[in-house]
């Protein structure tokens, strides 16, 4: 399947639940809202054409709007790669853990929680991970973000 | 009497003897400015140029520097590359293991200050002093081997001054 076939497949089967996004980017761009993750998630690995069982990435983004998790999954069987993302408001930092699909998530959702602040339900295992054990200056990948020993870059 | 003769500053001949008069202080410091072994202790870059001055080509071994993978048989730690906040406590640890005298070399940027982590770095210690007492520093992203190799040539001159009667504070 080439990448055209795959956006057209996804077009056809999943256009109620995932909207295309035209990021010029190499991998195909989705949309998905927060409702439809676990579901849509669920659907991509188990479907017999796309069988998308490898998770590559998983990240957060502050884009000062509001936030996004970004997905990027991969088909080892039908070499196919697919990326899509959740975006919400800042006041509802909180999304489902995609453990039950993609185990591999659960390092990739406790870095986002330790440094973006959006709280993963159903994780399970929320601990700090990359940063130090007594950290407590608030989630450092936040665009606002500050603290006392940060040097922020003076304008040039 | 070739002894002699390497050691001219630290000697004199006995007239008709074969007795050396030198210094308790200047024996055991040169002994020890020349046998500085170092802890294998590279977090980033910078160990690629620790590992090429170690190397055949540059050959730290002329020095008297061999490494050591044990912080209890070490003399000098050589801090290469960025310590992240998360590193510090264990680099504190490592340095509290070694036996005294010990010494501290922070080689690159980021050792000395934060280098080009400086500014919006949230998880890079800006400069291992706040950490642990730094003897010298070799600035340089990465420095080059020769770089590293005069900062240890100027540490061993340090350690030639030392005095017998402060011999724990350096």
């Amino acid at each position: 399947m080439t990448k055209d076939e795959l956006k057209d497949y996804i077009d056809t089967h999943y256009q109620d639940k995932m909207k295309f996004l035209d990021t010029g980017r190499f991998d195909l761009m989705y949309e998905v809202t927060k409702e439809n993750l676990l579901e849509v998630s669920k659907a991509l690995r188990d479907d017999e054409n796309l069988k998308f069982d490898f998770l590559c990435n998983l990240g957060g983004a502050d884009t000062r709007e509001h936030f996004e998790v970004i997905y990027s999954i991969a088909s080892v069987t039908k070499r196919l790669r697919l990326d899509f993302k959740v975006v919400f408001p800042y006041d509802q930092a909180e999304i489902e853990s995609v453990q039950e699909i993609w185990p591999a998530a659960n390092w990739y959702e406790r870095e986002t929680w330790e440094l973006f602040g959006i709280q993963i339900k159903n994780h399970g295992n929320l601990k700090l991970f990359l940063l130090p054990d007594d950290w407590d200056q608030g989630y450092p990948m936040r665009k606002d973000w500050d603290a006392p020993d940060f040097i922020r870059m003076p304008e040039l | 009497m070739g002894i002699i003769k390497k050691l001219p500053y630290y000697s004199e001949k006995v007239p008709g003897g074969s007795i050396v008069a030198t210094q308790l202080e200047a024996v055991l410091n040169f002994a020890q400015a020349k046998s500085l072994w170092y802890l294998l202790f590279g977090t980033a870059c910078c160990a690629i140029e620790l590992m090429c001055t170690g190397a055949s080509r540059y050959d730290f071994d002329r020095l008297g520097m061999i490494f050591r993978a044990s912080p209890r048989q070490a003399d000098l730690i050589i801090a290469a590359g960025t310590i992240t906040k998360k590193m510090a406590p264990r680099l504190k640890r490592l340095y509290d293991q070694m036996a005294e005298p010990r010494y501290v070399l922070a080689m690159g940027g980021c050792t000395i200050k934060g280098g080009p982590f400086y500014y919006d770095s949230y998880s890079v210690e800006k400069g291992i002093d706040h950490i642990i007492p730094v003897d010298i520093y070799v600035p340089g992203c990465p420095p080059r081997p020769e770089s590293l190799m005069e900062g240890c040539l100027h540490l061993q001159e340090k350690i030639k001054k030392q005095k017998l009667n402060n011999w724990q504070e350096k």
